[in-house]
């Protein structure tokens, strides 16, 4: 039964100090019980794995002290077990005979530290009161981040969403006045209406990006499991695309291998992707250039290569042109306009989606993405999830 | 010569709506307004709109999709075609759904802000296309 400690250990909360103790020796049960019973710990004993099992599925305790050596499950087993129901549960394993290798492959199956028998009480006490204050961090920590995700997001769509209303309404009269009222227009206010939407067009861009980035960051933005038919989605973003944006006069076509299999996501995302690569390779591009957009089946992916015959990027910026922010700086480029989020997301829902997106350019000749992107139905790349807690400029 | 297309748009915003209702009248159409679902709703029920402009995301968030469905709801107006046009679609490609998907019958979807030209096209196709109207609002307005 619980018993409150008296004095040293008044820093444990009364709740979430729950021990679980797994031990077929009724002995050594007992005194793991005393000894932390004493130092402020609840703490309930079990004979066997299963019992003990069933309990932390219940309880979800911060800490559980496991025998290795034990008939039907053994420690072992008890750990891979618990470890699908909580990650964060903190395991100290107890061992009769103390080999370092034991001892390893206990941590390696996710133990947090090992006790050989005999242990003094307060070597207990001592491992127990670690482990405890890590299982406390790590709480709090995922708490903090949590907390900080959600109050990032509500600034990103309050600011985003109200920012963006006024310039739709000033960016839709500037349309209508063009589109409806041209002739009635002065010739230099028509210059600055014309350049006003350039730059308005500028600032939206920048809101829909960011805003697109906060909804990738918080896992809202890609549908894994929706299909897309790449061929019609690429055809219908260059026939977007096609008209000649200024003076430049560049041909964009694209290079479909026949029956394509359907790419697994949505395809928003996956259209971001495909007009953030082409309307880049565009403007990146050289009057009479060509955008050429290839796609093929390659097993389980598609690969989608976008290539111009543009000004390329030089070697020592390639490795920064996935950064938040970051615009290649040349000659070339300095009347290109540009948020510098463009291939974040491109990249961020790449990963997402469980593909990959790689560059090959040489400054003077061109640039081309390779993207490689998995056929729909294929069973999700475990890892792609975990990328997405990378932090701005370390997703290089 | 043919009456004037009525075109009813619903959105919170007035200068949305402002810019839009020039664009229509200067291209020959009549236009109307409300600045919300359930006064569109009204609106559209009397007037007898050949298109209807819907915002989604008005005072209550998801606002325009409730007031789609009770359009589509309507005996006069279930074949009316709607054009969804929001800012949450921007910059994306543009969804086409037939009126029948009754999760989203809307004819289409255009970003916010639309361009007028598209606009337009957009919608002298879907007013031309459009099934004649059940309802007193119908008679005689048709022009084939």
């Amino acid at each position: 039964m619980p018993v409150v400690s008296s004095g040293s250990q008044n820093t444990i909360p009364r709740k979430d100090n729950l021990v679980i103790v797994i031990d077929d020796d009724e002995i050594m049960r007992l005194s793991c019980q005393q000894i932390l019973v004493k130092a402020g710990y609840k703490v309930e004993t079990f004979g066997n794995g299963h019992e003990g099992i069933r309990r932390i599925r219940q309880a979800r305790p911060p800490l559980l002290v496991v025998d290795i050596k034990m008939p039907e499950l053994d420690g072992f087993e008890v750990i891979n077990l618990v470890r699908q129901i909580d990650l964060d549960l903190v395991i100290v394993v107890i061992t009769g005979y103390a080999t370092i290798e034991t001892a390893v492959d206990a941590m390696k199956a996710g133990a947090y530290d090992f006790l050989p028998k005999p242990f003094t009480p307060s070597e207990l006490r001592l491992i127990i009161d670690r482990g405890h204050e890590r299982w406390r961090l790590t709480k709090e920590t995922q708490r903090l981040r949590r907390e900080k995700k959600e109050v990032e997001h509500k600034f990103v769509t309050l600011v985003t969403h109200q920012l963006k209303a006024p310039l739709v309404a000033v960016k839709q009269y500037l349309d209508v006045l063009l589109y409806s009222f041209r002739d009635q227009l002065p010739e230099k206010g028509l210059e600055w209406v014309i350049r006003s939407q350039v730059r308005l067009g500028e600032m939206l861009t920048i809101i829909q990006d960011w805003l697109a980035l906060a909804k990738i960051d918080r896992g809202s933005f890609c549908d894994r499991s929706a299909t897309t038919d790449i061929a019609s989605l690429v055809t219908e973003i260059i026939g977007d695309q096609q008209q000649p944006p200024g003076s430049n006069d560049i041909m964009i076509k694209a290079e479909l291998a026949p029956n394509l299999p359907g790419v697994g996501g949505d395809s928003v995302s996956i259209g971001m992707v495909v007009s953030n690569l082409v309307s880049n390779a565009v403007k990146y591009n050289r009057p009479g250039g060509t955008v050429t957009v290839e796609v093929t089946p390659d097993q389980e992916f598609v690969n989608m290569k976008v290539k111009d015959t543009g000004i390329g990027i030089p070697e020592d910026q390639l490795p920064r042109i996935f950064e938040e922010f970051y615009r290649v700086r040349t000659q070339e480029t300095q009347d290109i306009p540009g948020t510098g989020l463009g291939l974040v997301i491109c990249k961020r829902v790449i990963t997402d989606l469980g593909g990959t997106i790689e560059i090959e350019s040489r400054a003077g000749e061109g640039t081309t993405f390779i993207v490689r992107l998995p056929v729909a139905g294929r069973k999700a790349v475990p890892e792609a999830r975990s990328l997405r807690e990378t932090t701005p400029g370390e997703n290089k | 010569m043919s009456e004037p297309k009525k075109v009813l748009i619903i959105d919170d915003d007035p200068d949305f709506v402002s810019a839009l209702e020039a664009l229509f009248n200067s291209s020959g159409c009549e236009v109307r307004s409300a600045v919300n679902g359930k006064d569109g709703l009204v609106l559209a029920k009397s007037y007898g709109p050949d298109l209807i402009l819907l915002d989604v995301m008005m005072t209550e968030r998801t606002e325009g999709f409730f007031t789609l469905q009770e359009i589509r709801r309507s005996p006069g107006l279930a074949r009316t075609p709607v054009i969804v046009i929001s800012s949450i679609y921007a910059e994306q490609p543009i969804f086409r759904v037939s009126p029948e998907a009754g999760w989203l019958p809307a004819n289409l979807f255009l970003p916010k802000p639309v361009d007028p030209g598209r606009l337009l096209e957009e919608a002298r196709r879907l007013m031309e296309t459009a099934p004649a109207q059940v309802g007193p609002s119908a008679s005689g307005r048709r022009e084939r």
